[in-house]
């Protein structure tokens, strides 16, 4: 019973499980929104040089963004425990199945799937359920403070590192620098995964970093494993169980322009058996927002947040929602802009190659600091902090206060990409 | 021998009505024909990567369509398009065009040539005759290169003929870049092409998917390794090339490895 329902939990945070990465496939979208989106592609570059003013987003809706509040109850970030469980879950599935029979697994996912987050959860006590001997704890191997080695320093840095008991890496992008003394640490480790002198472990890895490693180690099959991609069903699911909380309310998201319904999903509404409900119109919405994000749950998050109203009035309802019991449970009504309505990040017109170097650099190690960016990139400190303002302004960038670590932003993350496609850049899989 | 052919038979019909309407043709085929070689360079520059050397290597494509679409309709404006008819034309026109413009015919046939054949297109970094740059434009006669010096080089397209025409990128993105490193011998050579294989895939302009290669050959005076790869942009060759040669060789300078150099004389 137990078992059944950390199943559901799992489904639920995990749509679709783990699955090897060959087999991950783009959500599909509809030829129409494709060329709308390669059209549109083509002028915002066109367009680059003859305004500026647009960098900043700008809502074409009339309703006002959620606050803080509704953005916590209509869309809040997810449960990383909760995601760890599943991952432990699903990779628990695979071996007892026999498609998973590596004792180092790797799992890639693109920037944004909260992989890193999820797996930093491994080392709590109470996570996960173990993937093979529940009275393991999992340790978490942190990278060093500097990641400048040579070979022989690599090694002993591994070899202090306690590989015997179940451990697990939540972010292999952070172990490397794209310099010559900066890949020492991570070809030490693949080595010793090859000879199967690691133990038991977890290598979390950024799709991009991953690609990278896999051109340059041509001949390491790792077979990694990855989440499966959010389809459309996979992000009315997941959008509705982030809503639900502890299963207290509902969501029911409509569009702003013609009312047709985002969610709850038909599906569900058809378990309800209500002929009134049978009769609703459903929007292309999660299908549209699936293809835009390429399946990648952060980035269709991000997406889903900026393009959710409410009207201010709701927001006292929702806090009274708050304060009931649980058994008083209650629909929140929320409305979704069109995302052809939607002004999302737009790349300012630059230095291609310098900007792409640094959009590149922080995709690659997953978020760098400006001494980092400095040495994988070559660009100096000066005109890096003049790309960096420029690509913050246009949101496609943000600075850690805490870390002073630059990332790219989840909702910059579909212009980031196809500019570094088309500027001719080496891509992530996903 | 114009009466022979039949070409005054077929010009007899010619009114001077069907001449302005001809000439009005001409002339909108030609403005069509200058837009697109104006605008469309224009707007491939804003795009950068694939999508500019798609729309480059269009221009000429676009101006083959033209010019054919041109003639199948001034043609039978001017005369009746029989099969008597325009074997009086073309024969006519091509005694004119062999006797008169041997050479600047020789061209324009070899530029039709180079339009389906595409030994080269605008966007291709090629070398003829000694001269090595990028296709800025292909015209009628001649196409136009810009040297990394920025000079531009007309050359006809009938050295097409005769003439080695070394292409380096052949339509893509795919340049393919080589730095020499020239050692003195007795160093471990393992080492040195593992050593120069790190320096390509840490440069950041480095397109990590196409083949990285280290290539070494023992040279009476010493040994020379070839680091081979691609640049992400065919237009930083040179910068690639530069940053794969300094990087190089100062890694190899903290590793001990010592160039050879050949003693230069004056005078």
């Amino acid at each position: 019973m137990k078992d059944n329902t950390n199943d559901n939990k799992a489904a639920s945070c995990l749509p679709g499980g783990l699955m090897p990465a060959e087999q991950w496939t783009l959500p599909q979208t509809s030829v129409r929104r494709s060329l709308k989106d390669a059209i549109r592609h083509a002028l915002t570059q066109l367009q680059a040089g003859v305004s500026q003013a647009e960098e900043p987003f700008e809502s074409m809706d009339e309703l006002p963004e959620l606050s803080a509040a509704q953005q916590r109850r209509l869309a809040p970030e997810p449960d990383y425990a909760h995601q760890a469980e599943a991952i432990a879950c699903s990779l628990k599935q695979a071996r007892s199945s026999g498609s998973l029979s590596r004792e180092v697994v790797c799992l890639v996912a693109p920037p944004f799937s909260g992989m890193q987050q999820a797996l930093t959860r491994f080392s709590e006590p109470e996570q996960p359920g173990s993937i093979q001997s529940s009275d393991e704890t999992w340790r978490v191997i942190a990278p060093p403070e500097t990641l400048c080695f040579d070979d022989q320093e690599a090694s002993k840095w591994w070899d202090r590192q306690d590989l015997s008991r179940p451990w697990v890496i939540p972010e292999l992008a952070d172990f490397w620098l794209r310099s010559l003394s900066g890949l020492a640490l991570i070809r030490e480790l693949f080595r010793r995964i090859a000879n199967g002198d690691s133990g038991v472990g977890i290598v979390g890895c950024s799709s991009w970093c991953w690609r990278y490693w896999g051109h340059y180690l041509e001949n390491a099959q790792m077979s990694p494993w990855t989440p499966a991609p959010m389809d459309a069903d996979r992000l009315g699911a997941w959008f509705t169980y982030l809503a639900s909380g502890s299963g207290r309310s509902t969501i029911v998201a409509r569009m702003t322009g013609d009312g047709l319904y985002v969610l709850p999903l038909a599906e569900a509404d058809d378990a309800e058996n209500s002929k009134s409900r049978k009769k609703r119109k459903y929007s292309t919405f999660l299908r549209d927002l699936a293809a835009t994000s390429r399946g990648n749950p952060g980035v269709a998050l991000a997406i889903w947040q900026r393009s959710l109203r409410a009207r201010p009035d709701d927001d006292a309802k929702l806090e009274e929602t708050d304060d009931k019991t649980d058994k008083q449970s209650q629909a929140a009504d929320c409305w979704v802009v069109p995302l052809g309505r939607l002004s999302l990040p737009s790349m300012p017109q630059s230095k291609e190659s310098v900007t792409g170097f640094v959009l590149h650099g922080l995709l690659l190690h997953n978020g760098l600091d400006m001494a980092s960016l400095e040495a994988v990139t070559g660009v100096s400190t000066y005109e890096l902090s003049l790309v960096l303002s420029r690509l913050k302004r246009a949101e496609l960038v943000a600075c850690d206060p805490l870390d002073q670590r630059w990332q790219v932003t989840p909702i910059g993350y579909p212009t980031v990409r196809r500019h570094l496609q088309s500027w001719g850049f080496p891509l992530d899989q996903f | 021998m114009f009466e022979d052919l039949g070409v005054k038979d077929a010009f007899a019909s010619i009114t001077g009505q069907a001449l302005l309407k001809a000439i009005l043709v001409v002339v909108i085929a030609s403005l069509i024909t200058v837009a697109v070689q104006k605008v469309l360079p224009r707007v491939a520059e804003k795009l950068g990567g694939k999508p500019r050397l798609y729309l480059l290597a269009s221009v000429p494509l676009l101006r083959l369509l033209i010019i054919f679409a041109t003639i199948v309709i001034v043609v039978p404006i001017l005369v009746e398009p029989s099969f008597e008819n325009m074997v009086a034309i073309f024969g006519a026109l091509a005694l004119a065009l062999g006797f008169a413009f041997k050479d600047y015919a020789n061209s324009l046939i070899a530029g039709i040539v180079t339009l389906y054949e595409m030994p080269y297109r605008p966007g291709d970094w090629i070398e003829v005759g000694g001269q090595y740059g990028e296709v800025r434009a292909i015209g009628t006669r001649a196409a136009e290169i810009v040297t990394p010096d920025d000079t531009v080089v007309i050359i006809p397209h009938n050295k097409l003929w005769n003439s080695l025409i070394a292409n380096g990128n052949d339509g893509t993105d795919n340049l393919m870049c080589v730095a020499d490193f020239h050692l003195e011998a007795n160093h471990d050579v393992g080492r040195v092409r593992e050593l120069l294989r790190d320096v390509a895939f840490t440069s950041p302009r480095t397109k990590t998917w196409q083949p990285v290669l280290v290539i070494v050959f023992n040279k009476p005076w010493g040994m020379h390794y070839r680091l081979k790869a691609y640049p992400f942009d065919p237009k930083e060759q040179f910068q690639f090339i530069s940053e794969l040669t300094a990087r190089g060789s100062a890694e190899l300078a903290r590793q001990g490895v010592k160039f050879v150099s050949v003693p230069v004389s004056v005078g």
